[in-house]
């Protein structure tokens, strides 16, 4: 809005003097019109600097300086010739009218620019609105740039929850309070008072969006300053409309999410009720053979079929236990009950889970030199290598072992890796294999024992992973996880373990 | 003697339906893997192929569509999943029945009993005569005859049932006969078929209905046992 009037004033009397004192030595050969002309000047300066109030300070200098300096007799407000009068009549009445005319374009043209600024602002503010950022990154964008766009104390937004608004982000000074819980109470636009020792002056402006109150936006501008009633409302709406977008978004994710969830977990119970069902099979199998009259079964086909019976039940077992451990694992109810473990003794007990020797050749078992012992839960850690092991011997061709290689590692970890020879695991599914329940996705591996052996590494706060076969043509699945060192001296633990 | 193809790749399972199908008198060929399955039914053409769905190497529906690409061996699908569209869409590869894990010999012999039975589609004869069991349709005048007795059909009824006898010991996906007896343009109509089969049942007798088998939400089998 142009500089104060005060120094449009300055500027008009110091113009005034300044061609006065010009026109002094020449005042004598010239008209009282040329005069009169002269003296515009100063008016319209003051004006276009200083508006109408320092015009209207120009208009009075001027008239008196044309009376008193140039209208004869000199130096006096008499006046001796009647065109004179006429003179100054003419005079003041066309400054008063150059300074309306100035004045008018002057403040037009402020306020034009003073618009372009605001559609500026808005713009700005509009352009960070579309953006689709999340909801907390929204509502701070929102207080920030509201208070550096209207050049306010304070912005505070408050939202509708649990039936009441609440203070959801505030940038510059916080409401007190007082405050906040006056506006959770009130609905439309109010003014607040400040609070005691406070300066400046607050406003409240609901945010509506299609008809419907979503918050409310309250301000605080230093005492004085001139409020863009009109801009703040206009961007009001803008805030509402972003603000239910969001809001609606937030829901459209939220339920994309579920129904991830929701598949997630039939994926689970599918997969639950298939590896229940398969030892199942067998003993069903087996006990109605065995139970079949007139049918000729060798003491043989019984010891067999007797055998695959218990062993299919020890093989649900087992995994009746590993689900309820995985739960209790997610719940946060299992405890590790860690204790040194030698990483080579868990191979041997992880084959006997499972019904085979190390010594039958369809595994190979390679250990670094001075493998140190590991701290682990090895009831978890034996299942997770029974499940991996398991994995590897069902996809490898009948005639390639399985390899089971561990090492050290720089960083103070034992690394396992179970290879085989068989399909392996196409790369793109090697992140998500271990919560591939659904067979069929993932080429027949994955199952519930891949995500029970991520749990349970998981328990431990290590990680396991599916790796990329060496080379182009190499085949075969490599499953990695890492297990932390005994902190313990290896030596002394060994000697503990033979005294037990 | 049968000589049955069992492809599953639980080894346990493999085992005991070895010794369960010996002691019966069978010879059982079993496989691992779909790729082995496939090579001992080329080489050794067993009888009956039992095959689960979920096999390593290659998915179950495949090795169903390849054993119908050379074969016509009756084909009983193991599945450990209770979902339906598995099983349907096995039948519509081409399977012949199929049995939900875990499953009592008995259950699994009957099927293949009724597989083998009718292992070679029943032809109509010279004079238009087609016989399951004790079912007898004349497929020139739309009759059928229950024990010699005639049951009085609708023409669609007749459709109906000389579809699935067609078929016998094969288990018709609801699909299958809605296209193949209503047109192209049906196949979701799953509730026309109960209709018709209560209706088809009830006409048949005591009889003639046993014949007609009902897989829940699957499909019907008509079989003379």
């Amino acid at each position: 809005m142009g500089r104060p009037p005060v120094y449009g004033s300055a500027l008009a009397v110091a113009t005034a003097v300044a061609l006065t004192a010009g026109l002094v030595p020449l005042r004598a050969h010239l008209s009282a019109a040329t005069i009169a002309l002269v003296l515009v000047v100063p008016v319209v300066a003051g004006v276009s600097v200083g508006g109408f109030a320092a015009g209207a300070v120009a208009i009075v200098t001027c008239f008196f300086v044309y009376d008193f300096v140039f209208l004869p007799p000199y130096y006096t407000l008499y006046i001796a010739r009647n065109q004179d009068w006429i003179a100054l009549g003419v005079y003041g009445v066309i400054v008063a009218l150059v300074a309306r005319v100035v004045s008018a374009a002057t403040a037009a043209q402020a306020e034009s620019q003073e618009r372009a600024a605001q559609l500026r602002r808005l713009f700005y503010l509009s352009e960070l609105l579309v953006r689709d950022l999340p909801v907390p990154e929204l509502l701070e964008t929102i207080v920030s740039s509201v208070r550096s766009a209207f050049d306010l104390e304070g912005v505070t937004l408050l939202l509708p929850a649990n039936g009441r608004l609440e203070v959801v982000a505030s940038a510059g000074l916080p409401l007190s309070p007082e405050q906040a819980g006056h506006l959770a109470s009130s609905s439309g636009p109010v003014s607040l008072e400040p609070a005691p020792g406070e300066t400046g002056e607050f406003q409240a402006v609901a945010l509506v969006a299609t008809g419907k109150a979503v918050g409310l936006l309250a301000v605080r501008r230093s005492r004085g300053a001139r409020g863009d009633q009109e801009l703040l409302r206009a961007f009001a709406n803008h805030l509402a409309l972003a603000l239910e977008r969001a809001g609606l978004r937030e829901e459209a994710v939220r339920g994309r999410l579920l129904d991830e969830m929701d598949a997630l977990r039939r994926a689970l119970v599918g997969a639950v009720s298939h590896d229940l069902r398969t030892p199942l099979a067998t003993i069903k199998v087996s006990a109605s053979t065995l139970l079949e009259s007139g049918v000729p079964l060798s003491p043989g086909d019984v010891k067999e079929l007797a055998e695959l019976v218990d062993a299919q039940a020890d093989r649900l077992d087992r995994l009746v236990t590993n689900l309820l451990d995985m739960t209790r694992i997610q719940a946060g109810a299992l405890e590790l009950r860690r204790q040194p473990s030698a990483v080579p003794d868990l191979v041997d007990e992880a084959l006997a889970v499972l019904g085979r020797s190390g010594r039958t050749g369809d595994i190979r078992w390679r250990a670094a030199n001075a493998l140190p012992l590991v701290d682990v839960d090895p009831v978890l850690v034996r299942q997770v290598l029974a499940n991996l092991l398991d994995n590897a011997f069902r996809y490898s061709p009948p005639d390639s072992a399985v390899t089971v290689y561990a090492r050290r590692t720089a960083g103070d970890k034992v690394e396992v890796r179970v290879a085989d020879n068989g399909p392996g695991v196409p790369a793109e599914d090697r992140a998500r294999i271990f919560h591939m329940f659904n067979r069929r996705e993932a080429g027949g591996r994955g199952g519930l024992g891949l995500a029970i052996a991520q749990a349970f590494v998981e328990a431990h706060g290590e990680r396991i992973w599916a790796e990329d076969p060496p080379g182009r043509n190499a085949r075969g699945a490599r499953f990695v996880f890492t297990l932390p060192i005994c902190e313990h001296d290896a030596d002394e633990e060994a000697v503990g373990r033979e005294e037990n | 003697m049968v000589r049955a193809l069992v492809i599953d790749d639980d080894r346990a399972l493999l085992r005991a339906l070895r010794v369960a199908l010996a002691a019966k008198g069978h010879e059982v060929l079993a496989a691992a893997t779909a790729e082995e399955g496939l090579a001992n039914l080329a080489l050794r053409s067993p009888d009956v192929v039992v095959l689960d769905l979920g096999l390593p190497d290659l998915d179950g529906l495949e090795v169903v569509r390849r054993i119908r690409s050379f074969s016509e061996v009756p084909v009983i699908v193991l599945s450990a999943t209770a979902l339906e569209d598995r099983k349907v869409a096995a039948l519509d590869a081409g399977a012949n029945d199929y049995v939900t894990k875990p499953f009592g010999m008995a259950e699994l012999e009957a099927r293949i009993r009724t597989a083998l039975r009718h292992a070679t589609p029943p032809a109509a004869s010279d004079d238009g005569l087609l016989r399951v069991g004790p079912l007898e349709l004349d497929l020139m005048h739309y009759q059928a005859r229950v024990d010699d007795q005639p049951v009085e059909l609708t023409a669609k009824e007749f459709e109906l049932l000389a579809f699935l006898a067609r078929h016998a010991g094969k288990t018709c996906t609801h699909q299958m006969v809605l296209h193949n007896v209503w047109g192209d343009s049906y196949g979701t109509e799953a509730e026309y078929l109960r209709v018709y089969v209560y209706r088809l049942r009830k006409k048949l007798g005591k009889k003639g209905g046993q014949l007609l088998r009902t897989s829940p939400g699957i499909g019907y089998c008509l079989s003379a046992g």
